[in-house]
C-alpha cells in the first residue's frame, strides 16, 4: 500500500457535509483562494444539502476552475503521478464508498452525485499529491484544498465571487 | 450440439489448460487490458476539460478511473495468469488498440456521443463475458458491468440534456454522425478465427457478425430514444 492510500484511509471523507464551518476550515479557504490569486473576502457559501450542492455544480465552471486547471498543469510540468496505478484505483473506490455513506445519511436522492462526489475527492487527492510529489509547502491551494476534503468537506467551486463549500 | 467445455475455477486450474486454451484467454485480457487503458488516456481523461459544469467534469472524472480501474482488473489477471506486463501497456507493446482510440476527440458532444454509441458497444463485448468457461475472468466481467452500464447511461443522460437547446442538438446529432461509423469495427472481423476458437472453448457466447448486428440494433433504439438518427453505414462494414 502507497502512502497516498495509507493516508486517505485515515480521513473523514465526507463526514461533516453541511455542518457549520470552524476557524481553521475559514482559514484553509481563505488560504486556497489568495493561493489560486482569487479574492478572500466574501464569507463562504455553505451549502443547504445534496439537492442545494447539486444546483450549485450545474453553474458553468468559472475562473477557479481554470486557476486550478493552469497551477495543475504546472505542477505536471515537473512531476508525474500515474493515474492508472492501482493503489489510486483502491483509493477511488474508498472515495465511491464514502460518498455513497455520506449520500444515504443526507437523504441525497441524485444518484449521480455520488459519482461526482467521488470525483471531486478524486482529483483533489490527485491534486495534493502532485503539489507533494512537486514539494509545495503546506499552504499551496491543493493542500489546503486537501485538508478541506479530508476534514469531511466538499469544496464546491467559486460562484458569483462566493466560494460555495459543503 | 457438443458438450460445453468445463468450468476452469481457478488461476492454477488455467494452467492445467491447453495452450490453445490458454492462449485465447490471454488474448482477451491483453485486449481489455490495453482497450481499457487507452480509452481512458484518450477519451476519459481529456473530456474533463471539455464538460460544461463541474457537475460534468466530476463525473467524467469518476468515469475515468472506473476506466482506470477496469484496466487495473484485466492487468491484475493478466499477471495472475503469467502474461508479461508489457505486453498489457499500450506504449510498450506491438500489439495496438483497437481503431475506435484513433478517433481524435475535440467537443463535449463527441464525448457524449462516445459514451452513448462507444461504450454500448463495450456494454455488448462485457456481456460475452458473462458465461464464460473462464471463471476469473467471468466474475471480472460481471463486476465491471453495473460500471460499464453507467458509462453508456452517462451518455444518455447528458444527451438528453444536449437535447434541451437546438444547436447543441445540432452538435449532439453531428458528432453522433462522426462517432458511430468508427463503432462497429469494435467487434472484430467477420468469420473470425479467433471468435470461431473462443466459442469451442465456451469463452465467447456469440459471433462477431452476430454481436455487431446486434449492437446496430441496440443503437438505433437508444438514437431513437434520444430523438436522432444515425447515419447510414456502408454494407462492408455490417457483414
Amino acid at each position: 500500500m502507497g502512502q497516498p492510500m495509507r493516508d486517505a484511509l485515515a480521513q473523514a471523507w465526507f463526514s461533516t457535509l453541511g455542518e457549520p464551518l470552524g476557524k481553521a476550515e475559514l482559514a484553509d479557504i481563505a488560504g486556497y483562494l489568495r493561493g489560486l490569486g482569487l479574492e478572500a473576502g466574501a464569507q463562504p457559501l455553505l451549502a443547504s444539502g445534496w439537492a442545494d450542492a447539486a444546483r450549485l455544480l450545474r453553474s458553468a465552471a468559472g475562473e477557479w476552475w481554470e486557476r486550478e486547471e493552469a497551477e495543475r498543469r504546472r505542477l505536471e510540468a515537473v512531476a508525474h503521478l500515474d493515474p492508472a496505478d492501482p493503489d489510486w484505483v483502491r483509493l477511488n473506490d474508498l472515495l465511491h464508498g464514502a460518498a455513497a455513506v455520506a449520500a444515504g445519511r443526507g437523504g441525497n436522492d441524485d444518484p449521480g452525485m455520488i459519482r461526482v462526489a467521488a470525483g471531486a475527492a478524486s482529483y483533489a487527492a490527485y491534486h495534493h499529491e502532485l503539489a507533494l510529489v512537486a514539494g509545495c509547502d503546506g499552504d499551496h491551494p491543493f493542500i489546503r484544498k486537501y485538508s478541506l476534503y479530508a476534514g469531511g468537506r466538499w469544496l464546491l467551486g467559486v460562484y458569483d465571487g462566493r466560494l460555495a463549500i459543503f | 450440439m457438443a458438450d460445453a467445455y468445463p468450468q476452469v475455477k481457478t488461476t492454477q486450474d488455467f494452467a492445467q489448460q491447453s495452450p490453445e486454451y490458454r492462449n485465447s484467454i490471454e488474448k482477451l485480457v491483453v485486449s481489455h487490458a490495453i482497450n481499457e487503458l487507452q480509452g481512458a488516456r484518450v477519451f476519459d481523461e481529456p473530456a474533463v476539460a471539455l464538460a460544461p459544469h463541474p457537475y460534468a467534469k466530476w463525473l467524467t472524472c469518476r468515469v475515468a478511473m472506473e476506466e482506470y480501474g477496469h484496466h487495473c482488473k484485466f492487468f491484475d489477471l493478466g499477471r495472475q495468469i503469467g502474461i508479461d506486463e508489457d505486453r498489457m501497456l499500450p506504449e510498450k507493446t506491438a500489439k495496438k488498440p483497437l481503431s475506435m482510440f484513433d478517433f481524435p476527440l475535440t467537443t463535449w458532444e463527441e464525448f457524449v456521443a462516445i459514451k452513448a454509441f462507444g461504450d454500448l458497444a463495450e456494454i455488448l463485448q462485457v456481456e460475452d463475458l458473462l458465461h464464460c468457461s473462464f471463471l476469473p475472468l467471468r466474475n471480472l466481467a460481471r463486476s465491471t458491468m453495473p460500471e460499464e452500464k453507467f458509462h453508456h447511461d452517462f451518455g444518455m443522460q447528458f444527451g438528453r440534456e444536449l437535447l434541451k437547446d437546438p444547436e447543441s442538438k445540432a452538435r449532439f446529432q453531428a458528432a453522433v454522425n462522426r462517432v458511430f461509423p468508427v463503432v462497429p469495427a469494435f467487434f472484430g472481423a467477420s468469420r473470425s478465427k479467433n471468435n470461431a476458437i473462443f466459442r469451442e472453448f465456451g469463452i465467447k457466447l456469440r459471433t462477431n457478425e452476430d454481436m455487431r448486428a446486434d449492437y446496430v440494433a441496440r443503437a438505433s433504439a437508444a438514437a431513437a430514444d434520444l430523438g436522432l438518427t444515425l447515419p447510414e453505414l456502408p454494407a462492408e462494414m455490417l457483414h
